[in-house]
Formats: structure tokens, sequence, C-alpha cells
């Protein structure tokens, strides 16, 4: 009946027009009428007109596999002979979480400026050996943002567009990384220091090569790395050194877990939707971690942190080690305890020597 | 007239200041949905967020804690400690943070009874709201009884 209704109104709308001006052609309005479902009309409500608020009636429909290899938007009605995109990603249970929509919001919503919101007037002069500790760690930092952001970039044009709630929020977790990119560049080159050396770089390239589907990337990016760099950066901000590194230790964090709280509940979704997926899990931490030991041999984030924890180079080997080592031992305890509630067995025979000293400390 | 901490009436005083200051929803504040408690000693308090506000803060028993998302919880003493350091610097010192309580305390400051990771990471994504919501009690008169 509303699909009726609406044709007739867009004849009568095209009656009204037809020959008012010589030489214009007369349009035609017949794709005006067609909809797969007219007469929509959600209303903001509290917390004003959200994403995942639109899920209503056809619209909300969010099949376990999209067929569709174009860039139709969900709900809309596909027009014939367009060329397959030939989209990957295409099964639910390859990228779905449950909250992207509300994720999403929240990102927009809680965005910061680095320009504007880091107190950067507050950056006093530092001891030679902290400064240069400190941007030390901010390039790695911004290598892991380079990171996220091409990691996850390289996935996201390849997952259908049914499931856009994932797209849009993707689309803002790579703008956090850009940002945090940003941020920790600013930080670098804002006290008289600069950029220090290139880290080793071996954790990024798995990330990124994984190929065995995005659900094997946000493993590695969000379970392995994402918890790495959260219990980072909450030593960071305890042991900050003024009120704008304080800022943006916070607010990365803050973006951090909200990317956490995707990762997550995608491989949660995933190991239910999935016949074997924690087993595949197990297995890509166990080759994983052993890159992640590797990787953590190299001294120099090790020694720029403990010179961070200690406020300069003096006390670095024994205060700043013992706090290195205590941060050690919260992310391992972390990485652990979420690989157990995903239902992901990690028994520490399985993991190296050098990652399992860390489950001691605390 | 400085209101007593801890009492309904101290966070709700808190709360007006927090919800009419638009400086809070930037920076790395803004939107936060999420039901905790601080518990005081053996008092808990319910505090709301709802979108951009603070919805009001009433004194509530042990058993409500299971129906938050997460609570912070630290004996009173340390409690005053931090709303004093507050009060002194304008807002946390490098100390008084609340990442910086949860990492010092053996036990952590935030926990939850139903150990949903998920709704105990909201401590973390919406931190700056909460460090927001206590700093602002260097804006008004606290007492301590």
């Amino acid at each position: 009946m509303a699909k009726a209704k609406a044709s007739q109104a867009a004849a009568e709308s095209a009656a009204g027009q037809a020959g008012a001006i010589d030489g214009i052609p007369q349009p035609k309005l017949d794709w005006a009428g067609r909809s797969n479902q007219w007469g929509t009309r959600v209303k903001p409500n509290a917390y004003g007109l959200r994403l995942g608020d639109l899920n209503v009636g056809i619209y909300g429909e969010i099949p376990d596999q999209w067929q569709d290899q174009t860039r139709n938007p969900r709900g809309a009605i596909p027009r014939k002979g367009v060329p397959p995109l030939g989209f990957a990603i295409r099964d639910k249970s390859d990228l779905w979480a449950e909250s992207s929509g509300d994720l999403y919001e929240e990102a927009i919503q809680r965005r910061w400026a680095p320009a504007t919101d880091i107190p950067w007037n507050t950056l006093k002069p530092l001891n030679e050996g902290l400064e240069r500790a400190i941007c030390q760690v901010s390039t790695e930092l911004c290598q892991y943002a380079n990171c996220d952001v091409e990691t996850i970039t390289s996935w996201q044009h390849q997952m259908a567009y049914g499931y856009h709630e994932v797209k849009q929020f993707l689309a803002t977790a790579s703008f956090d990384a850009a940002r945090q990119f940003e941020a920790f560049r600013k930080r670098a080159l804002s006290n008289g220091g600069g950029l220090g050396l290139e880290g080793p770089g071996q954790v990024n390239r798995m990330i990124l090569e994984s190929r065995g589907g995005w659900t094997e990337a946000v493993t590695y990016l969000f379970l392995m790395r994402g918890t790495f760099t959260m219990t980072m950066l909450r030593y960071l901000e305890r042991y900050a050194h003024n009120d704008a590194e304080r800022a943006l230790y916070r607010y990365t964090l803050q973006d951090k877990a909200r990317q956490m709280t995707y990762g997550l509940e995608h491989l949660q979704y995933s190991i239910a939707h999935q016949d074997d997926m924690a087993l595949i899990m197990q297995q890509l931490l166990f080759i994983g971690d052993r890159v992640w030991a590797r990787e953590m041999k190299d001294h120099v984030l090790m020694e720029a942190l403990c010179v961070v924890f200690a406020g300069g180079i003096s006390d670095a080997g024994t205060t700043g080690y013992a706090i290195y080592r205590q941060m050690m031992g919260d992310f391992m305890n972390s990485y652990v305890d979420t690989c157990e509630w995903l239902g992901v067995k990690r028994q520490p025979e399985m993991m190296p020597n050098s990652m399992t000293q860390y489950l001691k400390v605390n | 007239m400085a209101s007593v901490f801890p009492s309904e009436d101290w966070f709700n005083e808190v709360r007006s200041v927090f919800n009419s200051d638009d400086s809070y929803r930037g920076a790395g504040g803004g939107s936060c949905e999420c039901r905790s408690a601080m518990k005081i000693g053996r008092r808990v308090f319910l505090l709301n967020f709802e979108g951009i506000e603070c919805a009001p803060v009433v004194e509530a028993d042990k058993g409500a804690l299971a129906d938050v998302d997460f609570y912070l919880d630290m004996p009173l003493a340390d409690w005053q400690a931090m709303v004093k350091d507050i009060a002194a610097n304008g807002g946390a010192s490098l100390h008084y943070t609340l990442n910086t309580l949860d990492l010092d305390r053996a036990e952590g400051l935030s926990h939850s009874v139903h150990e949903d990771q998920f709704r105990e990471d909201l401590f973390f994504r919406y931190n700056q709201t909460f460090q927001f919501f206590f700093d602002a009690s260097a804006r008004i008169k606290t007492s301590f009884g």
C-alpha cells in the first residue's frame, strides 16, 4: 500500500512539472516510487539519532551471509547488472561484533584533537636521558599506529556493505590510529628532542601479513598487540612527567579500549559461530607468541621504558626495571586471562619462557 | 556551606558542576553509557552516566554492586586523600588519577561482581569522564565530617 501511494505521488509530481520549460527533458521520476520499505520514520531519543537506532524493519535485517557483491546499502533495491566488486568477507562470523554501531557513535562523540586538547604548554624541559627515552617510546607508538592504519584499511575494503556498522566503526579505528600517530609525533618534536630509532617491526609485519582472514588479524592486532599497548599506555600515564603527557596517554588509552571492545567481541562472536575457531586462535597465538618473544629481545623499547619509569637514566636499571617487570606482568596476566575468558586455552608450556617469566611477577 | 564527603549531597553537588560545564564533554569526554558504583569504605554510591550527563547519585546497599558495570573500591581514608589532592591541585595530581590509583593498589581500584570483561573495560573506555567528574569536585567546598 505504501509503495502504491509513493508511486502515485511521484506520478502526480511528474505530471505537474511536465513541459514547464521548453528544451528541458521531462523528468521520468520512475525511481521515486521504488523502495523496499517506505514510510520509515525513526525518531531521535534521549541520546540523539544513532546508527543502531536505524535498524528497524528490513533495514535491521543482518543476515549470516551477505550475498550482494556491490556497494548497495543494506535495505536499498539492488540495480541489475552491476559488476561484482569481489568482497572477500561476506560471512557475518568473519567480522561481526554486536556493539559496532554503538562503538562508532562513541568514537565520533568522544573525539579529541591533539592540536588543541593536549595542554602542550605544560611541557617543560626534562633531563636529556628522560627526553630521549620519551621520544623513543613515542617513535615506537607512531609505528604501532601506522601498523594499525595499514592493517585495518587493508581488510576494511574487503568487507561486504551488508555489515556497514563494522565498516563504519573500523573507519573510526583507523582515524584513531592516525590521531595516535599525530599525537606521539607531536610529543617527540615539541620538547627539545626528536624522533628516535625505528623499532624492529617484527610483530607489525606479522600483523600486517596475516592472511588467514580478518579474524586472524584481529587476534594479533587487538588481542595481542592491543593488550600490550593498553598496558603500556596505563603505565606511561602513571609515570607521566607533566599534564600534557598524562592527557595524551589517557585519551589514547580510551581509544584503544574502544578498539579492544570491538576486537574481543568479534573474537567471541567468531568463536561462537565457527567450528574450531578457539582451537585455530590457539594455534595462531602459538605462532604469534614466538614472533612476539623475538621482538621483545630487542632492548631498545625496554630500556626506554625503564628510563621513563625511573625519571632518568641513573635509576633505570633498578627502579625503572622493577616497574617494567611489573608492567610486563600486568600485560601477560591480562593477555592470558583474556584468552581464557574467550575460551582459548593458554597453558604456560605453550608459550616461550621469555613471556611466561612475567606471569609470576604480579 | 561545605558538603560532607562522602554523602549523596556531596556527589550531587559535584554532579551539578559536571553536568553544567560543557568543557567536560570535549577533550576525551562526551557521551557515556555506564552504570558504576563508588564503594567508600562500607558505603556505596551509585554513579550512572546517561549520554552526556550524570544521573542523580543515590546511596545504596552492597547488593547493588551486582548490577553495575564496575565499581571503584577504596578505604575511606584513601578516598579522602584523593579528594583532598584534587581540591589542592584543581584536579588530580599525577599520583591520584584513577588510572594511577588502580595500578598502585595490589587489588586494583576497579572491580566487578560479574567478571564480564566488556563491562569491566568501561572503566578504561570512559576513564576521562570519571576523571572529569572527580576533578569537578575541586570546584565545591568539601568537609570530611
